[in-house]
């Protein structure tokens, strides 16, 4: 397993548009924060960790991009033949793929959001709204890890970069675009969508009562992983149905 | 570095197909095919379009599912050895490497796979004679150095058992020989090689072995010696090509 993580590591960093890619993932969150702090689409009672969250969609759009050709990619140039006899075992396979993308995505999510919170801190005095919770931000590597999970998933099911990218931003964007359609669902699936699981773990969202996990933050959180696990479930099933 | 021959854990390296059958939406396009490729040996593996090579080669390599038999290499199923790439080297397809990257970005992802060292990426660049493109991205290299990559690729592992697919298409005059050599050179080691082509005269030359699949049912599966000679009677040799046709019907 090791070896075909780093082996999977190594297909992205010698792929110049894999890692450019995931840089300009990286750079959304600060981008983002950035213009919002700074042209002042901060609220005055919130507070800078949530301030360096602003962008998170962005980043969650773009590493979910990203993650969804990394598997799919493969099919499209039909390099996937060279994994399946380099690395036989379909499980092996799958899960070093899995963990070298969540590994370069929450690599990527850790350092986006400590430099948008750097950028906010260098934007915005704490002043009375303070600093917030720092350690908050975690819920933004969460979010973007499990993003990234599905993201590679999606992918191996459609075979298609086009088909996962597609999805994988439906997915992000269409419950709360469509959130008069989900009756009461609507604050089960909103609110365990990834960008409102931060917003709820790093609070100060002011979000409303329908997009508000009725039970918590932290069972959100475990939902929006949940959901994740099942999508990484369905990809190995598909995996070892047609490549197995 | 493995016995030439065997796998890592000593098992003579001859692949079986046994009984292999594969029907897809009702159309039977393996029927019941069996042969065995032995270490030491050169064995074609001849048809015409269609006819099952290419599906016989990646069942053997656990690509394609078969409906029903199976396929071992050196005793048990490909996926159940531990470091494929010294088991088995495979070229399937000269387009089996990221166009974007490098020729030694792709045999250090395929080497870092199966925990080979480094030094063997530049030991299959220089057997492959592909050396001075290592840094070229494989989406600007010809055909024919994509054929040498491919090679560099099932060959990185020193494998015991080498599976080529139409492994002439695109090499010039130079490469196909040497591609003779290296191929000579490999089952003389105690290698197994078995060989998908077209080229009837290159085939002749180096293969010990032949077996020929057409409409998925295996034709013939001699060696290359008693296959030439037309019969017992006959000792007169006839050329391969003549023999493959009388055999695929296709005089």
């Amino acid at each position: 397993m090791t070896f075909a993580w780093r082996s999977e590591l190594l297909k992205i960093a010698t792929v110049r548009g894999q890692w450019v890619s995931a840089l300009l993932a990286t750079a959304a969150i600060p981008v983002i924060s950035f213009l919002v702090v700074s042209t002042g689409g901060l609220g005055s009672g919130e507070s800078s960790t949530r301030g360096a969250a602003t962008g998170t969609l962005a980043g969650l759009l773009a590493f979910g991009a990203w993650s969804a050709t990394i598997a799919a990619g493969e099919y499209a140039q039909g390099t996937m033949v060279t994994s399946l006899t380099t690395v036989p075992r379909r499980l092996t396979l799958y899960g070093a793929k899995l963990s070298a993308t969540a590994t370069v995505a929450g690599a990527g999510a850790l350092l986006s959001a400590i430099i948008a919170w750097l950028v906010v801190l260098g934007v915005r005095a704490p002043g009375p709204y303070g600093l917030g919770d720092p350690a908050s931000l975690a819920s933004v590597l969460l979010a973007i890890v499990t993003v990234a999970v599905i993201g590679v998933s999606v992918g191996l099911i459609t075979r298609s970069p086009s088909a996962a990218i597609a999805l994988v931003v439906v997915a992000l964007l269409l419950p709360k675009a469509a959130s008069g359609l989900l009756g009461g669902l609507q604050p089960w699936i909103i609110g365990a969508s990834p960008d409102t699981v931060v917003t709820e773990l790093i609070g100060g969202g002011h979000l409303a009562a329908d997009q508000t996990f009725p039970a918590g933050a932290l069972a959100a959180a475990l939902s929006m992983v949940g959901v994740a696990l099942v999508v990484a479930a369905g990809g190995a099933v598909a995996f070892l149905r047609r490549d197995g | 570095m493995t016995t030439p021959g065997a796998t890592a854990d000593g098992q003579a390296a001859s692949i079986v197909v046994q009984d292999a059958t594969k029907i897809i939406e009702g159309v039977t396009v393996l029927d019941g095919v069996s042969f065995t490729a032995r270490p030491g040996r050169v064995t074609a593996f001849l048809g015409p379009n269609g006819a099952g090579k290419s599906t016989t080669l990646r069942a053997i390599l656990g690509i394609d599912h078969l409906t029903s038999g199976h396929t071992t290499i050196g005793g048990r199923p490909f996926g159940d050895h531990r470091q494929p790439v010294r088991v088995v080297g495979a070229l399937l397809t000269p387009d089996a490497a990221h166009p974007r990257r490098t020729a030694r970005g792709h045999l250090t992802v395929v080497a870092t796979s199966n925990g080979l060292p480094r030094a063997s990426v530049g030991r299959a660049l220089d057997l492959a004679g592909i050396v001075p493109i290592a840094e070229v991205p494989v989406g600007k290299m010809s055909l024919g150095m994509r054929q040498r990559l491919g090679l560099a690729t099932a060959l990185i592992g020193d494998p015991a058992v080498v599976i080529l697919d139409e492994p002439h298409n695109g090499l010039d005059a130079a490469a196909i020989r040497w591609l003779r050599v290296v191929l000579r050179a490999l089952a003389d080691a105690g290698r197994t090689v078995l060989l998908s082509s077209h080229l009837m005269s290159e085939i002749e030359v180096i293969s010990d072995d032949v077996v020929i699949i057409s409409e998925g049912r295996i034709r013939v599966a001699s060696t290359m010696e008693e296959f030439l000679t037309a019969a017992p009677s006959d000792p007169e040799r006839m050329p391969l090509e003549e023999r493959y046709l009388s055999v695929v019907g296709e005089l």
